[in-house]
């Protein structure tokens, strides 16, 4: 065979090799989406639909530390990666974009919302889940940790509404809420942090079925670093205040250094050094 | 050099009927002030069939047609019309030149790119109908040529090869000339610029002079114009003024349309796409509203523009009528265009425009944001904010070559032990994130804490109600900005508490107490 033979041979297959991959993706399915995964098959087994479902609207419900935040954050991940929009609005400003990228989260296909006035942001929740552009809106209903006063409770004609929304949008809207003040009218799941061990997550209230379901997960699903089984691990420093802090930042910067005057000399004739075996001592028990 | 000439059949008419699409089949006349008498400019096709001609007073003209409307004819809105127009074409043409009021050259050096003059001449009427104008184009190496044939010439879209202008022009009448040579040929009998090429160059320069002489070498297809092509304003800006002050939302309505057709056509040749446009409202008799509006995804589509700023104004309280509108184009970038895939609705991201657009109204801009990390240590730092522009989606053959590529690049970066599933996460995740909370309170906050002798945080207290440790692990020690005002110094520990769950608490080296900056939700 010769070299012009050949390299028609070579166009040849390439050109057949395209037709294949065109006759592939015409064949394919068209990729719809249709539940939002979180990636734990203990909490998607809950479910009825296994993982969150489009056009309906879910509450999370939990202590101020119970995993709604970073369920919330995996279901916006699983929109990601079919590189679709989400929103998040935002009321009690405490969404730490850090912590989201690290769970997957394409920061610039995530818009956040912080309303001012709190009843803003139900209707900001709205209006970003009827457009039907975000494949996943959180509503952030709780309370910052430090800020006092009544929580408004979500009634059940905003519940609705926000039902509404999320049924003609065709997107997934979340609504993170605290036991205090629970939303009514909507598909609730309870997160609850049991200890150092773990957290569980129980469907209180569903239409489809499955309440009472429950599962139990340690931390280490949601952060895997996070290191507080069997009551943590402390490293044991030895009054740290004292040495690790620089001198810059202490009040009398020349007043205190390693037991001495200014420079680590001698105060006086008349004081005598501190005893080298005490610090051995206690560099013994740091390590 | 080859210059394509189009002609608009009573441009202004046309503007009038694409700005007021009510008008359409009506009679009326467009009106400038001669000497101070209100004589007829241009009329529409129905007024002239009923006999009003330009140049007749406007009392004549309502005597001959009773239900005539009439406007006020403003011949530099009219040049800026036509501007607009000359630069929604520049996707076709390098350049373009004007001909008040009513046509344009073109610069036909690139028509090669187009397929061909024939193809360049119907492609720019075919732009020009999408915009709502009629128009003929001819193609020719002179201006008068081609300018002469496009406005009597009986073709809509012809082509003169070079040289051959001469005969193109011959069957024309005299009327083509424009100018009082037309008179002095037809005195002598003749009726066609045939006629008069044929005529001796000598004889007609000894009588009619230069004017003469300029004459008949146009008719024998020599013509030395130059071609000066407009230059581009810098700040794409668009005014209309209304014909009286609207007090309803209504007639402004088909002052934006006209406002944002254009600017979307002048993007567009220019092939750039809006970011940030600004709308200003005077007022009647005093006072000024600007509007401004921007997009979270770049784009050149009129009818979006439109959509956009119909939204904007609507909700505007004003105190007066407003008497003109403008908009101008704060900023744009390089317009990449959209791809819709199979299934896609056509619209595309109208819907998210929209939506922006009303959240922005509502809650003003700095409400909405999207998130950017920084490389800062300092935790509560560690992040900005950014304007919302999300990036396009990739479809078809595009995604599976590039996330081929992508894969073959980052071979081994994927961290396998990853919580989520490592193959379809491309970006590098860092990995210090992991053990940071999901929320973030935006100042530390003061821990009411018991604290045992030897320093081990043994409880504390959060909205009244007593927390007791029963996991901790740390410290984590983040300490810098020592070169700064507002140096750091901390002890991370992650925290279980009882009844609240994990949270992130750290010890202040500056005055050994204990705060609470995060939450493992």
């Amino acid at each position: 065979m010769s070299a012009a033979e050949q390299r028609v041979g070579a166009v040849g297959s390439v050109v057949e090799q395209l037709r294949e991959k065109i006759r592939a993706l015409q064949a394919a399915p068209r990729r719809y989406l249709a539940v939002l995964r979180t990636g734990m098959e203990a909490v998607d087994a809950l479910l009825p639909s296994g993982g969150f479902p489009l056009g309906q609207a879910v509450e999370l419900c939990g202590e101020a530390a119970s995993g709604r935040t970073s369920l919330a954050l995996r279901a916006v991940a699983a929109a990601h990666r079919e590189e679709r929009l989400c929103a998040w609005v935002d009321g009690p400003r405490e969404l730490y974009p850090p912590a989201a990228a690290a769970l997957g989260v394409d920061l610039e296909r995530l818009l956040i919302v912080r309303p001012k006035a709190p009843e803003q942001r139900v209707w900001a929740a709205v209006q970003l889940a009827r457009s039907g552009a975000f494949a996943c809106v959180v509503l952030d209903l709780t309370r910052g940790v430090g800020s006092t006063g009544r929580m408004s409770r979500v009634a059940l004609a905003e519940a609705r509404k926000l039902a509404d929304a999320a049924e003609r949008g065709g997107g997934l809207l979340l609504v993170l809420t605290s036991p205090e003040s629970p939303a009514d009218g909507v598909m609730r799941l309870r997160t609850e942090a049991r200890d150092g061990e773990g957290w569980s997550v129980e469907v209180v209230r569903s239409r489809q079925g499955g309440t009472g379901a429950r599962a139990e997960l340690p931390w280490s699903v949601l952060y895997p670093e996070l290191g507080l089984e069997d009551g943590g691990r402390v490293l044991d420093v030895v009054e740290a205040a004292e040495d690790a802090t620089p001198d810059f930042l202490r009040e009398q910067a020349g007043a205190l250094r390693n037991g001495c005057g200014i420079l680590g000399q001698r105060p006086g004739r008349d004081a005598s050094m501190p005893s080298l075996r005490e610090g051995l001592d206690a560099a013994g028990v740091a390590h | 050099m080859r210059r394509a000439y189009l002609h608009f059949t009573r441009f202004p008419v046309q503007r009038k009927v694409v700005e007021l699409p009510e008008l359409t089949g009506r009679p009326f006349a467009l009106v400038e002030e001669v000497r101070g008498q209100r004589r007829v400019a241009f009329a529409s096709t129905t007024a002239l069939k009923a006999g009003v001609r330009p140049g007749m007073t406007l009392t004549a003209a309502t005597a001959l047609e009773p239900v005539l409307r009439h406007f006020p004819y403003r011949p530099e809105d009219e040049a800026r019309a036509l501007t607009a127009l000359g630069e929604a074409l520049m996707g076709l043409a390098p350049g373009f030149q004007l001909s008040a009021p009513d046509g344009l050259w073109l610069d036909a050096g690139a028509a090669h790119l187009v397929g061909g003059e024939e193809q360049l001449g119907a492609r720019a009427l075919e732009s020009c109908a999408e915009l709502g104008y009629r128009a003929h184009a001819v193609v020719a190496s002179e201006a008068f040529t081609s300018r002469a044939l496009a406005r009597y010439g009986a073709r809509r879209v012809e082509v003169v090869p070079p040289g051959e202008g001469a005969r193109a022009l011959a069957p024309l009448p005299l009327a083509a000339l424009e100018g009082p040579e037309g008179a002095a040929f037809s005195a002598l009998g003749l009726s066609t610029l045939g006629e008069v090429a044929a005529l001796p160059a000598a004889a007609v320069t000894a009588r009619g002079g230069a004017a003469g002489a300029r004459a008949h070498a146009r008719c024998r297809g020599e013509d030395d114009t130059p071609f000066v092509a407009a230059v581009l304003e810098e700040v794409l800006e668009e005014r209309v003024v209304l014909d009286w002050p609207a007090e309803s939302f209504e007639p402004l309505r088909f002052a934006l349309k006209t406002l944002t057709d254009r600017l979307g056509a002048r993007l567009s040749g220019r092939r750039r796409a809006a970011v940030r446009l600004t709308f200003t409202l005077k007022l009647d008799p005093a006072g000024q509203v600007r509007v401004p509006l921007t997009l979270a995804r770049p784009t050149a589509q009129a009818k979006l523009l439109l959509d956009l700023a119909r939204h904007r104004l609507e909700e505007q309280r004003l105190e007066n009528p407003v008497a003109e509108v403008s908009a101008r184009v704060d900023e744009h970038s390089e317009d990449r265009g959209q791809q819709l895939a199979l299934g896609d609705a056509p619209e595309g991201d109208a819907a998210l425009e929209v939506v922006l657009s009303r959240l922005v109204t509502t809650l003003g801009e700095e409400s909405l944001f999207a998130a950017g990390l920084e490389t800062v240590h300092r935790p509560e730092a560690a992040h900005g904010t950014r304007a919302f522009r999300p990036p396009e989606r990739k479809r078809g053959l595009a995604v599976d070559g590039l996330e081929a590529g992508r894969r073959n690049d980052v071979g081994g970066w994927n961290d396998a032990d990853s919580p989520l599933d490592a193959g379809s996460r491309n970006d590098v995740v860092p990995r210090v994130g992991r053990e940071r909370p999901s929320r973030l309170l935006a100042a530390p906050a003061w821990l009411d804490a018991e604290v045992a002798e030897s320093g081990r945080l043994l409880a504390a207290r959060l909205g009244g109600k007593r927390h007791r440790v029963t996991a901790l692990a740390g410290p984590e020690r983040l300490g810098g900005e020592w070169w700064s005002d507002a140096p750091y110094q901390r002890d991370y520990y992650r925290v279980h508490f009882e009844g609240l769950g994990p949270a992130w608490v750290f010890r202040d080296a500056r005055d050994g107490r204990f705060y609470l900056q995060g939450l493992f939700d």
